[in-house]
Order: C-alpha cells, then sequence, then structure tokens
C-alpha cells in the first residue's frame, strides 16, 4: 500500500521583480511586476509504507517545497497528493498525528530548555498518555544514544547531538512517516553516520517509512532502498539506489598525505591523477574498474599514510551525468 | 487546551532561562513610576482639589501602575508573528497539530504573565512607598479577569497587524500606529476621566479602553456593577477580533507562498 502518492504536483511562486536604483523602485511603488517561478513542476511518484525513500537535488531544486505541499504546510498550484489517506493542505492538522518532520535548518528543541522537556510537551501537543510518553523517551534515548543528553540545554548540545534529540523527537508520537528535511547538513562524517544508524534502526524496528531530502549522495547511499533526483522542479530520475551507484556514482575521488615524501607513479587501471604535491596526492578512480581496496592497498604501498579522505563526486556532476546520459534522457523526457 | 497549558508552562519555563534579563527590563517602571507621581502631583496641587473627576493622587497613581503593567507585559506578538511569516518559520509550527494562533497566544500569554507579575512588585512597590497602598484591595481580584481580557485584546490586534505581512512587506507603520492610539485613546497616560466629554466618548466607543482604561480603573474603584459592565465591554471586543482574526489568518494560511531550499 501506497503512503504517498502523488500526481502532477505543481507549485508557482509569484515573485515581485523590481529594476535596481531609485527610480525601479519608484516605478515598483506604482506598477509592481511579478514573475511567476515554478518550483516544482507537475512531479508524480509514489512511496510503499515502510520505505525509505531519498530526495535529493541541489540547493533550489525544489525539495523543500515538495515536503512542504506534502506536509500540508503550502497549497499546490495544481496536481493531486494523497499522504497516508489524507490530502495534505486540506486536512492538515489530522495528518500531522501520523507524520514526523525534521528540518536540518530549523530546530525544533526549545534552545534554552533541556531536549527532555520538549519531548514532554511533544506528548501533550500529540495527546500521549503520561506513562506512554516516559516509555517513548526512555527506547528512543536508548536507540539514539541520547540518554546522557536529555537534560542539557539544547543550546549546549554540538550540531550532531542536537539533531539526534531532533529526530528522536520527531519520532516520539509512532510515526508512520518521517519526513527528514537535509537531517544532516553541517554534521561531521561521525556525526552523519549516528545519526543514519539510528534512523535506519527505527526505519526497521517500526517499520516507519522515511521520505529524505538531502545533497548529500552519502545519505542516500547509506540509507535509501530508493532515490529521486530532483532538477529546477522535475523529477530527473527515479530508479533503486543499486542502480544509481552502478551507474552514476561509480567515480570517487580519494586525498592522501604522507608523512615522507613519495614518489609520483600511482597508475593503476581506472584511476586518474588530479592533482599530485611532494607529501600528498589527489586521485580519481572508477569502482567499477578497480576497487576502494585495490586504490587503498596502492596508495598505501607508497609509504606512510598521515590523512586520507574518500568523496563522493558532488551531486551536481551526477545531476550533470545523469542529463548527458541517453538512457536517462528518455525517462526525464528531453 | 491541554496542549496549549503544556506550551504556556514550557514557555514560562523558558522565561527563567534569563531571568536577569527579564528583571532588568522591569527596572523601567520605576522611573516611569516617579515621573508619573511628580506630573500628577503638581497637577493635584495646581488644582487645589484633594479630588479631580472621581480621582485622587493615590488612586491615579495605582490607575498609572495597572495601566503601565499592561503596557509593559503586554503579548508583543505583531513583530514575531510577521517574521514568521516573511522567513517562512511559520512552516515549522504549521506542521504540528495545534492552532498557530493558539500556540502563540499561548507562549506569548507566559512571557506576558511572567512580565507583568515582576512590573506589578515594583510598580506597585513604588507607588506603595510614593502614596501609599492602593484604594481597594478587592481591586486586585476582581482586575485579574479584566487583565487577562485586555491582553487577550492586545493579542489579537497584534497577531493582526502580524498577519498583515502575509500581503505587506513591512508591518511596522500598522505597529507605531496601534501603539500610538494604544497610548492616547487607551489612557496610558492620562486616565480617560481627564479628558473633555468630547474625546472621552470617542475613546469609550473604540477598543482601546477596554485594553487599558478599563482593567484599571476597575483596579482603583471595583464595584459588581463595574466589574460586569468591564467585563462585558471586554467580551464584545474580544469577539469581535477573535471573528476578524480567525477570517484573515483563513485568507492568509492559503496565501502562504514559503520557499523551499
Amino acid at each position: 500500500m501506497s503512503a504517498i502518492t502523488v500526481r502532477r504536483l505543481s507549485k508557482t511562486f509569484q515573485s515581485k521583480r523590481k529594476s535596481a536604483g531609485l527610480g525601479g523602485s519608484w516605478r515598483s511603488l506604482f506598477r509592481p511586476e511579478y514573475v511567476s517561478v515554478e518550483a516544482v513542476r507537475e512531479i508524480s511518484f509514489e512511496m510503499e509504507n515502510g520505505e525509505l525513500l531519498g530526495f535529493i537535488g541541489p540547493n533550489g531544486a525544489g525539495k523543500s517545497t515538495t515536503i512542504k505541499m506534502l506536509t500540508g504546510i503550502l497549497h499546490p498550484s495544481g496536481g493531486e497528493a494523497d499522504v497516508l489517506g489524507y490530502c495534505p493542505w486540506r486536512e492538515r492538522q489530522k495528518l500531522a498525528y501520523y507524520i514526523g518532520t525534521v528540518f536540518g535548518q530549523r530546530p525544533q528543541l526549545w534552545y534554552h530548555l533541556p531536549a527532555i522537556d520538549t519531548f514532554t510537551l511533544f506528548g501533550k501537543i500529540y495527546e500521549l498518555e503520561d506513562a506512554e510518553v516516559k516509555r517513548r523517551i526512555q527506547f528512543l534515548a536508548e536507540a539514539f544514544e541520547i540518554k546522557d543528553l536529555l537534560e542539557t540545554p539544547v543550546r549546549k548540545l554540538s550540531l550532531g547531538q542536537r539533531m539526534r534529540c531532533e529526530v528522536a523527537a520527531s519520532l516520539l508520537h509512532r510515526p508512520r512517516l518521517l519526513l527528514l528535511d537535509e537531517p544532516s547538513i553541517g554534521l561531521d562524517v561521525v556525526a552523519k553516520q549516528h545519526i543514519r544508524d539510528a534512523i535506519r534502526t527505527m526505519s526497521r524496528e517500526e517499520g516507519v517509512g522515511v521520505l529524505l531530502t538531502s545533497h548529500d549522495a552519502g545519505d542516500l547511499e547509506a540509507l535509501c532502498h530508493r532515490v529521486m533526483i530532483v532538477h529546477h522542479g522535475q523529477i530527473v530520475y527515479q530508479d533503486k539506489v543499486s542502480n544509481l551507484k552502478r551507474k552514476f556514482l561509480t567515480r570517487k575521488t580519494v586525498e592522501v598525505r604522507y608523512a615522507e615524501e613519495v614518489s609520483q607513479d600511482f597508475h593503476l587501471e581506472g584511476m586518474e591523477t588530479l592533482k599530485t604535491g611532494r607529501y600528498g596526492v589527489k586521485l580519481a578512480f572508477n569502482t567499477q574498474q578497480v576497487s576502494a581496496d585495490e586504490v587503498l592497498t596502492r596508495l598505501s604501498a607508497a609509504g606512510t599514510l598521515v590523512d586520507i579522505t574518500i568523496s563522493d563526486p558532488p551531486l551536481e556532476e551526477v545531476i550533470a551525468r545523469i542529463y548527458e546520459t541517453a538512457s536517462v534522457n528518455e525517462t526525464v523526457g528531453l | 487546551m491541554k496542549k496549549y497549558w503544556a506550551i504556556f508552562k514550557l514557555q514560562l519555563a523558558n522565561g527563567f532561562a534569563y531571568p536577569g534579563e527579564f528583571l532588568g527590563r522591569s527596572l523601567m517602571i520605576l522611573p516611569f513610576m516617579w515621573v508619573f507621581y511628580q506630573l500628577w502631583r503638581v497637577t493635584f496641587a495646581a488644582s487645589g482639589s484633594e479630588v479631580i473627576n472621581g480621582l485622587t493622587l493615590r488612586s491615579t497613581l495605582w490607575y498609572l501602575v495597572i495601566a503601565e503593567v499592561i503596557e509593559l507585559s503586554r503579548p508583543r506578538v505583531g513583530n514575531t508573528i510577521s517574521d514568521a511569516v516573511k522567513d517562512g518559520s511559520i512552516a515549522y509550527i504549521l506542521n504540528k497539530p495545534y492552532h498557530f494562533l493558539g500556540y502563540h497566544y499561548s507562549v506569548s500569554m507566559a512571557d506576558t504573565v511572567f512580565r507583568a507579575l515582576i512590573n506589578f512588585v515594583l510598580g506597585g512597590a513604588m507607588a506603595w512607598l510614593l502614596v501609599g497602598p492602593p484604594p481597594s484591595f478587592w481591586g486586585l481580584l476582581v482586575v485579574l479577569p479584566a487583565l487577562l481580557a485586555s491582553w487577550a485584546l492586545h493579542y489579537c490586534v497584534a497577531a493582526l497587524i502580524g498577519l498583515l505581512a502575509f500581503w505587506v512587506e513591512d508591518v511596522s507603520a500598522f505597529q507605531w500606529i496601534y501603539q500610538k492610539l494604544a497610548f492616547i485613546l487607551g489612557g496610558l497616560l492620562i486616565p480617560l476621566d481627564f479628558y473633555p466629554t468630547w474625546l472621552r466618548t470617542i475613546a469609550n466607543a473604540l477598543p482601546f479602553s477596554s485594553m487599558t482604561y478599563v482593567p484599571a480603573r476597575l483596579f482603583v474603584e471595583p464595584s459588581l456593577m463595574a466589574f460586569l459592565t468591564s467585563l462585558a465591554l471586554q467580551a464584545i471586543w474580544l469577539l469581535v477580533f477573535v471573528g476578524g482574526l480567525s477570517l484573515l489568518y483563513r485568507r492568509g494560511e492559503s496565501a502562504l507562498t514559503v520557499n523551499g531550499g
């Protein structure tokens, strides 16, 4: 059964345009000009109950606008959506009892108070019994490893600790669907891993569906079954994450620093040198031609490693490749 | 209602996070009361009478204590709501199962109650020192519902102005006008009893008097009739404003254009 069904959903904003300078301001006062900005253009998709669906795209692609329509905050300019059997913008308050939301850039925890106070407040807001709230807090505190953080004022938590509390708070009322908008934004590698582990565990144990927006391809690889890539308000790609990885996330970059000067010969089939220095090198490699293990073995044999970073290509690059691929163009309808 | 009570209590606890800041701001009432005392002492002395239009120096100063407590503690949600509409943070309140205006009412009333207590203790102590105890201790009891109604009215007007941000980019001009009207026609600086009859008639016909004059006057001269009349008048204005607010909110909600990321 579908948790979310979206048909030709669109959102157009009217944005005021004003020419530069005093003259422009004067003219705009009497003859304001508006331009239409199509934030979301007729997108359609389905999401199954309990599915982990990634919704990714660069800034301004329309991800958050879609999430806001799916939570009922924004009224669409056109199209239909069904979320857990409700029309979000007509039945927002009813739907709110069954969904959890985390907006990475907008904390919902009360900043000056310990996180446990917000948890207790959410218990009241979602009309839960006090005993149930206590049990639930205990369970979430263990699942998210936040037991020792709950009584510390939120302002004193690190960003990673705060995000774990944020996600845990959004699960207090046992939502059937969790909408996560950039939950890993600004987090370091370890904190990202913590959040991803906890989300995966909760999804598996409670069957909660997760719609995750991010512009970090790593979130997808670690969490999602399926991915939709949105660009300029349109879905340009939707498929299983494993297929996306196979087709487009094949190129990784690795940057290493050595304790001593090293020779510059790092040649391996499928590997390309991007930048070299006396104490380090930056390389790109194709995971279909050479494994990360082989690359690391080759690099560690060259000298004593001091630092190493492996990164995925930026999402913009992945999207550019998707556009370039003829087979995908058919899906996109270009 | 439980959820709004919980929000109110949590915001009250939030106020205790920085008690010094709250107390510091409340100290303002002390110089205000001192200046009022000097002004009205001279006025009463110049008139050569102990009573002007039914008010003594003592009741005038205690009237001003309540008027100042109302003004200094009133819910200031105009900016909060207009900022929430403009920067899009309204979206993050709308996704929870409570009413946006109910949420802001609970939060702002917690701040109001906290500030009012401190302002009343400080302002009252100053007035007591200068002119003696309040004219009637019954006033303390009967003024409470009138104060709550007054702040509810203030909340409605402030929220109405804040919601205008759905259609206009800057609501500060409306805030300025509202504040000045509340000052003059509400009887914040001068009790309406001292106004010429024609101006008093106009002021009494407008909602601003129900926000300040009515509760402050009830405090210094409490009676069952005054209590019932005051509450009835406030209830009528509340009905008008709550109706207007719901209407404006419904229209604004569908006009919401929060840009996404």
